[in-house]
């Protein structure tokens, strides 16, 4: 039956909630991604527990994205992208551009010798992240002697499952599917664009996802300069959030700022730790009380600084407006994150002209009517996650669902009418 | 007789080199009860699959060992294979001879890969296979509560084809709803009319839950209404109850014409006679309660209101603005635009009334200065608390709630709209403060996952994953205290005996129960003390 296929475009959380609720349903279900691997933003966020649980949900990532690949509903597209949508709710036609990986993903098995044997420098085949889904070897055509012209194949001879191919051209294909779930994401704020703040330049001024990064790497902090332990850090809230240019709270960074400021409090009792910030969010379930805990050990700071210069020493010397005092202060600090917020998706807009559905004022897709939030302009697209604003991993979670059940429902509706049509004729 | 257990080792596309399978071959084939041993290069791939298929097949294997790579990587194909040559997919062990082993080492490990095998084995020899089966349940839906979020998951639960009851404690459906439509600009009319003409939906007002017992599938729930009380069956009960609101006001005050609720504000805001105007209009939110994302909505939304129809001054009174929901920033900046002041304090304004006017002294953190503003109005700080009845209706389903009394734990590995329970879910706001849109959301996604339960009247699932026995149980109680899924129960076995049963479809096979029963009568297949104790041994014995 074409209508029980649905389309869910982009792999992160919420995509992976929509595909895994349609396939428990009973619905077949294309999971396509841009990207070699699956998982999105979501699946790069480090575990914030201390001796207790912080609730960043951040665990519960992995575990839906591997539920969702050995899902025999699920069919996974890496490297996709959609280049054409034709027909309406019910029987919609997508053609999709499915870019070569070189690497065949049900053939691969991790074995490593590609790596081992490639003469390039650096390596042109390499194994993906630890955690990446699928585990399969990614082969970079910017590195790659044989993208360069030369006449190298030795990691296709002693692949010993015959699982690298290089004469491959993008794959075209049409799928027909009742319904589209977007499920596209958002982009990290480009802390870059504020200049001021030194991103980019200083070494010791990070953002919120390096420092995410770096703790699920390593599972704790030291500076990239000198090796060790950061003594007095700040953290600098509404980076590309509540601004001119971003009319709108991203949601996410109060949590995050404070539960990564709780770890580092645990790891080291007597590292000092400043949030600088303009209204602390603190709303949500279970997480008053992780401020009530942390307010007395970590300084509060009301108001964003503008400008961070580095010190001869290489520290950072933050400049803000002291506000009891009513002068601006400066502030030497070892470690400056920048809690970067989200913004929308840089190819929404293509994605939004291809699909002809609409943007909203603040870049991220619209939805029919204020109070709905997974319905578009379209009937039969539906959005799941950050692609119609900033929301935290339980909300996509949440969404991604919703999206799931307004799909079933509309796809019912269809369904029960042409069955409706049947018996009358 | 012996079972027959094969062995399939895998080289990994020759990838370990450090282990010689030769040998290892030769020394696993010894190990008592081995019928055959296999190598392969390429075990998880089609052609190794349909290999191990028909081996399996013809050498009549009982119970299979995987030595290969681990098993986070491939072991639900493994488990698949077993099932395709018609093996219980539980019937099967795996040593992980690649991560565990030759990759972690410099040079041969040839003697290791065939300790993990042989512990593989030895446990092999003892796993028992775990059948499923299909459970029916029972295709009728509670929905507890009249409000928007009551209504709206009644409506679309009718829309996916279950028949749904509404139950609602108080004489009408949607009393408090109305206020909200005329607030939020939706119309509650056809909403309502839509639900009343529901031939799926049947309506209960004036009723309430008395007891509930049962699990997913087959909830019975007494329910009262008028002076009749009678039990009805449910395959899934779905809460929202809602929330109240509260005044936080000093002892000595108490809320009157000056000193109004969010609630109060509106109805004077909608009376186009009302006598006198509030000049002057104080807010205040966000210091008693952290939790302030809708008292926040509402200061904004009225306050713009009543710039706009009463041109009056405002004075906005909080801690922090809780903006991080959808349009809230925008609403904040909208207020701030057409002059509503803000002023952010860090202590709790002091509020005294007298003379017809409300006086308000606070410390602002901008100016850095005591103010004191005299006005004709102040909207109260309100506490957002569970409604009445939700500590009662959680006891009597036996479910958790938060520690301000709200459903739901913090669990974050719970869907944000499901209970430990499963079965049981809960939307909008009896479960925290969310706003209208984030409620739907709640509505669609229960929608979908009780549909998923109930859409086709049975449930597939494992039988006995987790067994008791009842000749060691001396019913303690202490897995029905622990089971974080209320899955256990006391049962009357013959003999008058009082024994633990786990129900297998509320069973999460999380294991706890069989780790914490002190008379050991709990078992969890796949991980019983034989078979751990199985794997020790075997590395005792070398």
């Amino acid at each position: 039956m074409e209508s029980k296929n649905v389309l869910v475009v982009g792999s992160g959380i919420s995509g992976v909630a929509s595909a895994l609720e349609l396939a428990n349903a009973g619905v077949n279900v294309y999971l396509i991604e841009k990207e070699a691997v699956v998982g999105g933003h979501s699946a790069s966020f480090c575990c914030k527990a201390t001796d207790v649980c912080s609730r960043c949900s951040a665990c519960v990532v992995p575990d839906k994205i591997r539920e969702a690949v050995i899902n025999p509903r699920i069919r996974l597209l890496t490297n996709s992208t959609i280049k054409k949508l034709s027909g309406d709710l019910g029987n919609f036609r997508v053609e999709i551009t499915q870019q070569p990986r070189y690497i065949d993903v049900e053939k691969c098995i991790a074995c490593g010798l590609c790596t081992e044997v490639c003469p390039a420098d650096p390596k042109a085949v390499y194994p993906p992240t630890v955690e990446a889904t699928p585990f399969c070897y990614i082969l970079d055509e910017a590195l790659c002697l044989r993208f360069k012209g030369e006449k190298c194949d030795i990691c296709r001879e002693n692949c010993p499952t015959r699982a690298i191919e290089f004469e491959l051209k993008p794959k075209e294909q049409e799928l027909s599917v009742g319904a589209l779930i977007v499920a596209t994401g958002f982009d990290v704020f480009d802390a870059k664009e504020k200049g001021s703040l030194g991103y980019g330049r200083y070494p010791n001024v990070l953002t919120g996802l390096d420092l995410e990064q770096i703790f699920g790497r390593e599972g704790y902090l030291r500076l990239s300069i000198n090796g060790k332990e950061p003594r007095n850090i700040a953290f600098i809230q509404c980076v590309g959030s509540r601004d001119e240019d971003h009319g709108y709270c991203s949601q996410v960074c109060c949590k995050y700022a404070m539960k990564l400021a709780g770890l580092i409090k645990y790891q080291s009792l007597d590292t000092k730790v400043t949030i600088f910030y303009i209204d602390l969010q603190t709303a949500g379930k279970g997480f008053a009380q992780f401020y009530e805990e942390y307010k007395e050990s970590i300084r509060f700071v009301r108001g964003v600084p503008v400008e961070i210069l580095q010190t001869a020493s290489g520290d950072l010397e933050v400049r803000f407006e002291d506000i009891s005092q009513g002068k601006v202060c400066r502030d030497t600090f070892d470690l400056v994150v920048l809690s970067v917020g989200i913004t929308p998706g840089k190819n929404s807009w293509g994605l939004a002209r291809i699909l002809g559905i609409n943007l909203a004022d603040d870049g991220f897709f619209d939805t029919k009517d204020s109070l709905s939030s997974n319905e578009t302009n379209v009937d039969g697209i539906f959005l799941a996650g950050t692609c119609q604003g900033p929301k935290d991993i339980p909300d996509s979670v949440a969404h991604g669902i919703a999206a799931a059940s307004k799909t079933i429902q509309a796809l019912g509706g269809v369904a029960s009418q042409r069955r409706g049509n049947h018996r009358g004729h | 007789m012996e079972t027959k257990i094969g062995i399939f080792l895998c080289n990994c596309g020759e990838a370990i080199r450090n282990i010689d399978f030769a040998a290892t071959k030769e020394e696993v084939a010894q190990i008592p009860g081995v019928s055959c041993v296999n190598l392969s290069s390429n075990l998880c791939l089609k052609e190794g699959k349909e290999k191990m298929i028909s081996c399996i097949k013809e050498e009549n294997i009982e119970k299979v060992v995987v030595a290969a790579c681990s098993p986070e990587f491939k072991e639900h194909i493994f488990r698949q294979v077993l099932e395709d040559a018609g093996l219980n997919g539980h019937l099967f062990s795996t040593a992980n001879i690649r991560e565990q082993c030759s990759w972690v080492h410099d040079g041969d490990v040839t003697g290791k890969a065939v300790e993990l095998i042989k512990m593989a084995v030895n446990r092999a020899r003892l796993l028992q296979p775990v059948e499923k089966k299909k459970f029916a349940v029972n295709r009728e839906v509670l929905v507890v509560g009249g409000g928007f979020a009551a209504i709206n998951a009644a409506l679309q639960l009718s829309r996916v084809g279950l028949r749904t009851t509404l139950l609602e404690r108080e004489a009408i459906l949607g009393s408090e709803t109305a206020e909200l439509g005329s607030l939020c600009g939706f119309d509650i009319s056809s909403m309502m009319s839509e639900v009343e003409g529901d031939e799926n939906i049947e309506i209960l007002t004036s009723a309430e839950v008395t007891a509930a017992a049962g699990k997913i599938g087959d909830f019975t729930v007494r329910i009262r209404k008028g002076g009749d009380e009678a039990s009805h069956k449910y395959g899934a009960v779905v809460l929202a109850t809602g929330y109240q609101t509260k005044l936080a006001l000093e002892s000595e005050l108490k809320s009157d014409v000056n000193i109004v609720s969010q609630k109060k504000l509106c109805r004077m805001l909608e009376n186009p006679n009302l006598e006198i105007r509030p000049r002057t209009i104080g807010f205040m939110f966000d210091f008693s309660d952290e939790n302030s994302r809708l008292p926040t909505l509402a200061t904004l939304n009225n306050a713009l209101a009543a710039k706009q129809k009463w041109d009056s001054e405002i004075y906005v009174f909080c801690k922090s603005l809780k903006v991080d929901g959808p349009g809230a920033e925008k609403l904040y900046r909208e207020a701030r635009d057409c002059g509503v002041v803000f002023l952010k304090c860090e202590a709790r304004p002091r509020i005294t009334a007298g003379n017809g006017r409300v006086k308000i002294e606070a410390k602002d953190v901008f100016l850095g200065e005591d103010t004191i503003l005299a006005c004709d109005l102040l909207v109260a700080e309100e506490l957002l608390l569970p409604s009445e009845g939700t500590e009662a209706l959680s006891s009597l389903l036996n479910i958790r709630r938060d520690s301000r009394g709200f459903y739901q734990d913090e669990n974050v590995h719970l869907y944000p709209v499901a209970s430990e329970k499963k079965g049981i879910f809960f939307v909008g706001g009896c479960r925290g403060d969310l706003d209208l849109s984030r409620v739907l959301t709640d509505v669609s996604s229960v929608v979908v996952s009780v549909y998923e339960l109930l859409s086709s009247g049975n449930i597939l699932a494992e039988v006995e994953r987790v067994k008791v026995d009842p000749q060691k149980c001396v019913a303690c109680l202490t897995c029905i205290r622990v089971c974080p899924h209320d899955a256990i129960q006391l049962v009357r076995v013959d003999g008058g005996k009082e024994v633990a049963e786990v129900f297998d479809l509320a069973c999460d096979a999380c294991g706890i129960c069989a780790a914490m029963c002190p008379a050991k009568a709990i078992t969890f297949q796949g991980y019983r003390d034989e078979e751990i104790l199985a794997q020790v041994e075997t590395i005792e014995e070398s």
